[in-house]
């Protein structure tokens, strides 16, 4: 039987199959461009190790897989695609400046942005991905027995064999290469010093610039914890690091209560969610408590031009937003409109002395913004 | 018992009108079909009737035999149907049944209340084929009690992406009541004028459209077209902005308070009233109340946390919105509902 904290931590866990099932339904419907040809491995990797993860068994695995990977109604589709997309131009134009730099993914589970960066930037990216060891392994087994994602990370080893429960244990979870690395942690316990931590700062280069991404992860855990996540890393990487957060916010209106209350049947407590729930809230966490020097707010909905303010551009092309809408019959407008202003996207950075800053973040339009 | 008296009354209205003639409608046939609703007939409604208050879907072969009697009523409804006053407004019910019967508990049951639904019965909620079949029954069986026009879920194409079709097979393990319903819904009349005062439809106004008249002038008994006048009232919005504007929708158009207001002075209207958008007070006036929205689906989707609401509209034309929440749904297995999507 599972106690209490880890049928939570199950069901915590579970919001990546649904995160990669979004990701799975946006792609079919072509979103996508070009169309995103790793989530498969990630399905067909959670098809056959589901069952062998804690809490699952081959029933209830085959269960719960079938309800996740179900068609997903237009606006979940286009909200998928603005997520995805808009952290993609983040990243790319970090990338891009910065040239030699790390990408450290928190929390990323089955996400694919990893080899999409990998595939396009050759030289000069390192990307790190860390999370709960299942999820480590679903994701590991799922590079190594696919030759496309193997050579993406530079992966040269064996492919590895997994067909029971026993061996899904027994499988060591990290995966290095030169260019990718794979660790376990849980981010919880970040502060605490372990063998575990240690494994996953090894790889890690604290003297070039850094960008996390954390998407749908800290809202999971406490303020407190927060706090702890993201002062870590940037006592870590004090050179340049900047984080990319993606979190629901409650904006303590009726919506934010409906979906706190829809979550908790579903087992999932949202920590952060009426802590901050707007982009002042944020900006003042990010700005007092963490001390960030440079930071950038918006929430969803401007981005893809829902939003009010004529002042704001759209992150996305007109061109591009307009090949989106021709996807799908989209008869959900005041609905994605509310969903969307129900989530943000928080950048914030920290540099020794001033040294560095990221300048391609003012590329985009924000509704916050604090210089320090 | 009001009930009984209430049948003889139908009767003699349906006749009456029948009579009057409402143009090439009032056929020998219409007389025919109408007096149809013999004391067998009504037992069966009310025995169907009866069944889907308690959240039950007729059976297939009893879906066919309400939608060929609705067909006889609805294809004799005009494109602007009139509608007495008193009636109460609805707007959006997409398959919320435990809703509606809530609706029908804070406006009065019907047919001692006059009621005019604007459309979008099915799709996003999870009992649209009950929801749907008790609206189409309450039809048939009082068809000057209540009015139901077209909304633009009310059809073969959106029924397929937004969950009715879905639904249909998982509920009779076949599309043929899906078929049955949505052929159905091309004889669903696409506008109703209240008093020959408030003009009630699902979306809103067409650049084609300048007079009612026009409207009459439709061939509505078609799958919803994907552009053109009868598109246009289906998925149209009012927008701040003047004029037409192009609709985020990808069909209809936007229209702006001059347009609301030339169309109300060319007519001699005193309102549009329209449904179609989520309003999170349940109604949402604008246009300098030209227009008003109507959504009566509360916590739309399960996600929204909006209220719901109804106008009622007397015989002096007095306007009176009644707000509910959603319904306490003791018999209901939440357990098992599936929770909205998120991003997680």
């Amino acid at each position: 039987m599972l106690s209490g904290k880890e049928k939570q931590d199950k069901l915590i866990r579970a919001t990546d199959l649904d995160a990669l099932s979004c990701r799975l339904s946006t792609n079919a419907s072509s979103y996508f461009s070009p169309p995103d040809v790793y989530i498969p491995n990630l399905v067909e990797s959670y098809q056959s190790y589901l069952q062998y993860c804690v809490g699952y068994s081959s029933i209830s695995a085959g269960r719960v897989l079938r309800s996740s990977f179900s068609r997903k109604l237009p606006l979940i589709n286009k909200g998928t695609y603005l997520r995805t997309k808009s952290i993609d131009l983040i990243v790319e134009k970090f990338v891009e400046e910065f040239k030699t730099c790390q990408i450290i993914s928190l929390g990323g589970g089955s996400d694919t942005r990893c080899f999409r960066i990998l595939d396009k930037y050759r030289d000069g990216v390192t990307y790190h991905e860390i999370d709960f060891p299942e999820s480590v392994k679903v994701k590991k087994l799922a590079i190594v027995n696919s030759d496309v994602l193997s050579n993406i990370v530079n992966f040269k080893a064996e492919r590895v064999n997994v067909s029971s429960r026993e061996e899904f244990q027994e499988l060591t979870p990290s995966l290095h290469t030169d260019k990718y690395h794979l660790s376990c942690l849980d981010l919880r316990h970040i502060s605490i010093d372990s063998n575990e931590r240690e494994q996953v700062l090894e790889g890690i280069d604290s003297k070039i610039p850094t960008l996390v991404l954390s998407e749908c992860v800290l809202c999971y855990m406490a303020p407190k914890e927060n706090e702890q996540v993201l002062k870590f890393w940037k006592n870590f990487c004090k050179h340049f690091i900047a984080f990319v957060i993606y979190e629901p916010m409650s904006l303590n209106d009726s919506f934010g209560n409906t979906m706190t209350k829809n979550l908790l049947e579903r087992g999932l407590n949202l920590l952060t969610f009426n802590h901050f729930p707007n982009l002042l809230a944020r900006k003042e966490f990010l700005a007092d408590e963490c001390s960030f020097s440079r930071i950038r707010l918006t929430d969803m909905s401007n981005i893809a031009g829902y939003g009010t303010s004529n002042l704001f551009n759209p992150w996305i092309e007109p061109e591009e937003l307009r090949r989106v809408s021709q996807l799908e019959i989209m008869d959900e407008i005041e609905e994605i409109k509310l969903l969307l202003e129900h989530y943000c996207i928080c950048y914030s950075e920290f540099s020794e002395n001033n040294a560095k800053t990221f300048n391609g973040i003012d590329n985009w339009s924000w509704i916050m913004a604090v210089d320090k | 018992m009001e009930l009984d008296t209430d049948v003889p009354m139908e009767d003699v209205e349906d006749l009456k009108q029948a009579e009057t003639g409402s143009g090439p409608d009032a056929s020998p046939h219409n007389n025919t079909k109408k007096s149809d609703l013999n004391p067998s007939t009504v037992g069966q409604l009310d025995e169907w009737i009866d069944k889907l208050s308690k959240c039950e879907p007729l059976s297939e072969t009893d879906v066919k035999k309400l939608c060929d009697m609705a067909i006889d009523v609805l294809q004799f409804e005009e494109n602007v149907q009139p509608v007495q006053v008193p009636v109460t407004i609805c707007g959006d019910v997409h398959g919320q049944f435990h809703d509606l019967i809530e609706l029908f508990k804070i406006g009065g049951p019907c047919p001692d209340t006059n009621y005019l639904f604007m459309g979008d019965y099915v799709d996003r909620g999870y009992y649209s084929v009950e929801t749907v079949s008790y609206l189409v029954c309450m039809k048939v069986r009082y068809p000057n009690r209540i009015t139901i026009l077209r909304g633009n879920h009310e059809s073969r194409q959106i029924t397929q992406v937004y969950g009715f079709y879905d639904e249909c097979l998982r509920k009779y393990g076949s599309a043929t009541v899906w078929k049955l319903f949505t052929d159905l819904f091309d004889y669903f009349p696409i506008t109703a004028l209240v008093d020959n005062k408030v003009f009630c439809l699902h979306g809103g106004l067409s650049p084609m459209i300048e007079t009612i008249d026009q409207v009459r002038e439709l061939n509505r008994i078609q799958e919803v077209p994907h552009e053109g006048p009868m598109c246009d009232l289906l998925w149209s919005d009012p927008d701040d902005r003047g004029g037409w504007g192009i609709s985020p929708r990808g069909a209809g158009f936007t229209f702006g308070q001059d347009i609301s207001e030339q169309f109300n002075h060319t007519n001699d209207l005193s309102l549009i009233a329209r449904a179609h958008q989520l309003v999170m007070e349940g109604f949402s006036w604008s246009h300098q109340e030209s227009v008003v929205t109507i959504f009566s689906a509360p916590n739309y989707c399960y996600r929204c946390g909006n209220q719901a609401a109804i106008m009622e509209v007397d015989e002096q034309h007095n306007r009176q919105f009644l707000q509910y929440d959603p319904s306490v749904r003791p018999g209901e297995p939440t357990v098992t509902r599936k929770t909205p999507d998120y991003f997680l």
